[in-house]
């Protein structure tokens, strides 16, 4: 017998728990891999005593905003990359390869180089949702609409062309002789040595981003009908997009202008979650975010492990997971026609 | 300043990340440099022993490296000298900041060199070896100084540039203010206590690595380099919770301190430093003052040795 | 539910997809609203549905402007039902279904029971019940067709506006569609569907509605549909006939020239 909506229905609670589940020990795992062997259990009885040891201050001051800030900017770029997707009904839309993430790292770096974010901290994770909010208008004029799968990889191709080439400009006129070097954090993205700060910065930025994100979801199911039918379900799909083009350059602006730019997590975790979800862009928000912050915490525990020195970059161990699938992706559409 | 760090990197004596002591680098494996530093230096010598009173002196020296430049600075007469990096003129980062003022400055570049029609260039280690090349391609008198990793590798180099300028008792009086200078510093450290445990901070997370003339400074001053422990290697920059699970005494803040922000310098900001400095003395140091051989390089250890003075008093009165 | 539109003109550069039209809709009523292509039929339903913009005139939902409604009350009580059948992501046929219920759910609510038996009535409605965990992609055209009617009837709204929701099925589901949204409108709700078919329009409908060029040229009983009127919208001659008390009209014979719009494409 064929399954009745009831029980389609309470199908997504389990598997939503499960990935909940995985969220909280990859958090974990985060916690107790490093560089140097942490005793866990006693480092957190003494941070929670207020003893001031070595280990409670790693603990405290190292291992958690990076664990923490691991999980947020996974959570958003998961998120993100769904939300892009429903609402340009396309799977191959992400922040990374529309463009909005690298948009997100040139306004970081011009709020950081030039000293605006010494002087006002909050301008840093404001620059970065600057930036990724012009590339996602950009990217939407260029491409929105029902625009094609071609239409669509050029404008990001293009907004992520240019929006790489400024923020090395911007890098190479820093009077800082550190900063042309730089780039590398800035277009693969690391989470190596991030404090608290970074994370309070981030955090307030990236909720309500979220909070935009997941409150399209009903809207984007109606969706993918169709404009004129999602809109005589009552959606307004002008605001509709309002929200999603600023809940997404909230969350990934914020999060990028604390761990650079990190591409193919928005792309990856959607495309395979969304069989589990029925297809259903509205319930893959949650799932995707959470997807997400396992996918990018993963690889953060993969960048300490990995006997590399200097620490591998994430983007670069997302985009060497990353890229092939995309290609794979973009074969299987190709064939498809 | 456009292109600031491309100008940096022609003159510099060390690349500013990466390899941030070839010398740490050599020593773990590399050939060449030592070897080459004293077959030059005992070449020069020997050169410098057989000259005939017909060689005149240098008269047109240009220095494209910041090294050089100190050295010549203090041996040379200054209307011998025909040009020093712009580098050199900057108090933030030449000792001889103020000898160097009014000289024409270059930006290392082989062209610039030749337009002044020298009669000595000096080079350094990480000069762009095409520059070089040119330069002795049209037959410029060349000399390369390399990066020296032990204090004798000082005095070497300071008689070596000495005789080179043609000004060999202005070496020995040079080798000999650095001797003084450092006589000076290990009277105020008593050698019977056990040494301070020390770790030196660069931008980046970067530290020193053992076997570096910074390390052999640091011993003087009564402290132990505690990145000799870690398998630095190569490359040896510290995460943060390697740095924090140290135990360290002492941290030696080596920073030029640059008004514009990069992520390298973010790292010597992290809050958990501010954490640590109950637990830990930090002592900044100039970079300059331990860059380039030179008596400077016993006021480095004079200020690392009365950091740990006052580290020892401050733990005495706990 | 009362819809009016009053004086209505559309406009898509240059061209007058609307000129002028007087549309009053009510619920109880089934109606059929015939053309030829291009004479803006899609549009009249969409400005029906509060979908497409007026450069002249105006709709009013029970005398009320759409704006002046409560949120979400104009997508309760009137469901719109697309041409084409565009379904973007492949969903399960029972999932789709629920999505006409998403104007009566609550934020982060499930679907209450009344959700769930509407959905149930809506899938044996239109004869798809068995194919309830099915994605669309496995279905066929006339499958698909159907499955999205059920998503309008899933609305139950007071009125249901269809662009050519029969056109992709073969004649048996034709036939029970169009009986499915008679029964629809025997219930209480109002139906206007666009339609190619003048046999299904006459034997089905209470009320046929012309248009041609941007203007209604007939709108009345089935009877309006006159030899004149058929010939001046379609430039063709119909056999009328009638079996059982049931009309039928078959276009004929091709005669003079009708009032299609040449080669202007959307807009009907």
């Amino acid at each position: 017998m064929t399954a009745s909506p009831r029980r389609a229905e309470a199908g997504d609670r389990p598997l939503l728990a499960a990935l909940a589940g995985l969220t909280l020990v990859a958090f974990l795992a985060s916690l107790a891999v490093g560089y140097v062997r942490l005793d866990l259990v006693a480092a957190l009885d003494d941070a929670i005593h207020g003893r001031d040891s070595l280990a409670a201050l790693a603990l405290v001051e190292l291992r958690l905003p990076r664990a923490a800030l691991g999980a947020a900017v996974g959570f958003s770029l998961g998120l993100a990359g769904a939300a892009t997707q429903g609402l340009l009904r396309n799977p191959l839309a992400d922040p990374g390869v529309v463009g909005v993430s690298g948009g997100a790292a040139f306004g970081a770096v011009v709020a950081f180089y030039s000293g605006l974010a010494a002087a006002l901290p909050l301008a840093l994770p404001l620059g970065g949702v600057a930036g990724a909010a012009v590339a996602a208008i950009a990217l939407y004029a260029l491409s929105g609409r029902g625009a094609g799968t071609m239409t669509l990889i050029l404008a990001g191709v293009t907004i992520n062309s240019f929006a790489g080439a400024l923020t090395a400009l911007a890098l190479n006129l820093s009077p800082n002789p550190y900063a042309a070097t730089e780039i590398m954090f800035w277009l693969m993205g690391s989470l190596a040595d991030r404090s608290l700060p970074h994370l309070y910065l981030a955090g307030p930025l990236t909720l309500v981003g979220w909070a935009l994100m997941l409150s399209a979801a009903p809207a984007l199911d109606a969706l993918s009908l169709g404009e004129d039918t999602a809109q005589s379900l009552g959606f307004d799909l002008r605001r509709l997009r309002a929200r999603l083009i600023a809940g997404s350059a909230l969350a990934v602006g914020a999060a990028v202008a604390v761990s650079g730019a990190i591409g193919f997590v928005g792309l990856v975790v959607p495309h395979l979650l969304r069989p589990l979800v029925g297809h259903r862009p509205g319930r893959l928000l949650l799932m995707s975010g959470f997807g997400g912050a396992i996918a990018l915490l993963v690889a953060d525990v993969a960048a300490r492990l990995i006997p590399v020195h200097p620490e591998l970059k994430l983007g670069v161990i997302t985009a060497l997971i990353g890229a092939p699938f995309l290609f794979g992706l973009i074969d299987r559409m190709r064939r498809e026609g | 300043m456009f292109s600031d760090a491309t100008r940096r990197a022609r003159v510099a004596t060390r690349p500013l990340i990466g390899r941030a002591s070839r010398a740490t680098f050599r020593h773990n494996g590399g050939r060449g440099g030592r070897t080459a530093a004293r077959l030059c230096a005992l070449a020069l010598a020997a050169l410098a022993s057989v000259s005939s009173p017909a060689l005149a002196k240098p008269h047109r020296i240009v220095s494209l490296n910041q090294c050089a430049d100190e050295l010549i600075l203090r041996l040379a007469d200054r209307d011998a000298i025909a040009s020093v990096t712009w580098l050199s003129q900057d108090p933030r980062e030449a000792n001889m900041a103020a000898a160097a003022a009014g000289l024409p400055a270059n930006d290392g570049l082989a062209e610039q060199a030749l337009a002044y029609k020298p009669d000595l260039v000096l080079v350094g280690a990480f000069t762009d070896p095409a520059t070089v090349a040119l330069l002795r391609r049209v037959g410029a008198p060349v000399v390369e100084l390399d990066v020296p990793e032990t204090l004798d590798g000082v005095r070497r180099q300071i008689r070596a540039v000495a005789a080179a300028v043609g000004e060999p008792a202005r070496g020995e009086a040079l080798v000999a203010e650095l001797d003084r200078r450092l006589a000076a510093v290990e009277a105020l450290v008593d050698a019977s206590r056990p040494p301070l445990r020390a770790i030196v901070l660069r931008p980046g997370g970067f530290t020193v690595g053992p076997g570096s003339l910074i390390d052999e400074i640091m011993r003087r001053a009564g402290m132990i380099n505690l990145a000799a422990r870690l398998d630095v290697g190569a490359y040896p920059q510290l995460p943060l919770e390697t740095l924090v699970m140290l135990d360290a005494d002492v941290a030696i803040v080596d920073d030029e301190g640059f008004a514009a922000p990069a992520l390298a310098e973010q790292a010597l900001a992290h809050p958990v430093l501010a954490a640590l400095s109950r637990r830990i003395t930090f002592a900044p140091l100039p970079s300059r003052l331990w860059t380039c051989p030179g008596p400077a390089l016993a006021d480095a250890a004079r200020v690392l040795a009365e950091a740990g003075e006052a580290t020892r008093r401050a733990r005495a009165e706990k | 539910m009362r819809i009016e539109l009053a004086d209505a003109v559309v406009r898509f550069g240059e061209r007058k997809a609307l000129d002028g039209v007087d549309c009053a809709v009510r619920a109880g009523a089934m109606v059929a609203l015939v053309g030829p292509n291009g004479a803006g039929k899609t549009t009249l339903l969409r400005a029906l549905a509060d979908l497409q913009p007026l450069q002249a005139g105006e709709a009013r939902y029970d005398g009320k402007r759409a704006r002046e409604l409560p949120r979400g009350e104009l997508a309760r009580r009137v469901a719109y039902l697309a041409q084409g059948g565009e379904a973007h992501w492949p969903l399960r046929v029972d999932h789709l279904v629920a999505l006409g219920r998403l104007p009566h759910r609550r934020p982060f609510a499930g679907l209450s029971a009344a959700d769930r038996a509407a959905v149930e009535a809506a899938l044996a409605a239109a004869d798809v019940a068995h194919l309830r965990a099915r994605t669309l992609a496995e279905l066929s055209g006339g499958e698909r067709a159907r499955v999205l009617l059920a998503r309008a009837l899933a609305v139950e709204a007071e009125i249901l506006l269809a662009d050519e929701p029969v056109a992709a099925l073969d004649p048996a589901h034709q036939l029970a569609a169009m009986a499915v949204l008679r029964a629809a409108a025997r219930q209480g709700a109002g139906v206007v569907v666009v339609l190619h078919d003048l046999t299904l329009a006459v034997r089905f409908c209470d009320r046929v509605i012309a248009l041609a060029g941007g203007r209604a040229i007939a709108d009345g009983p089935p009877a309006a549909l006159t030899d004149a009127v058929i010939a001046d919208a379609y430039g063709v001659e119909a056999l009328r006939g009638e079996h059982r008390g049931e009309p039928f009209l078959v276009p004929w014979r091709a005669v003079g020239a009708g009032r299609e719009a040449a080669g202007e494409g959307a807009g009907d």
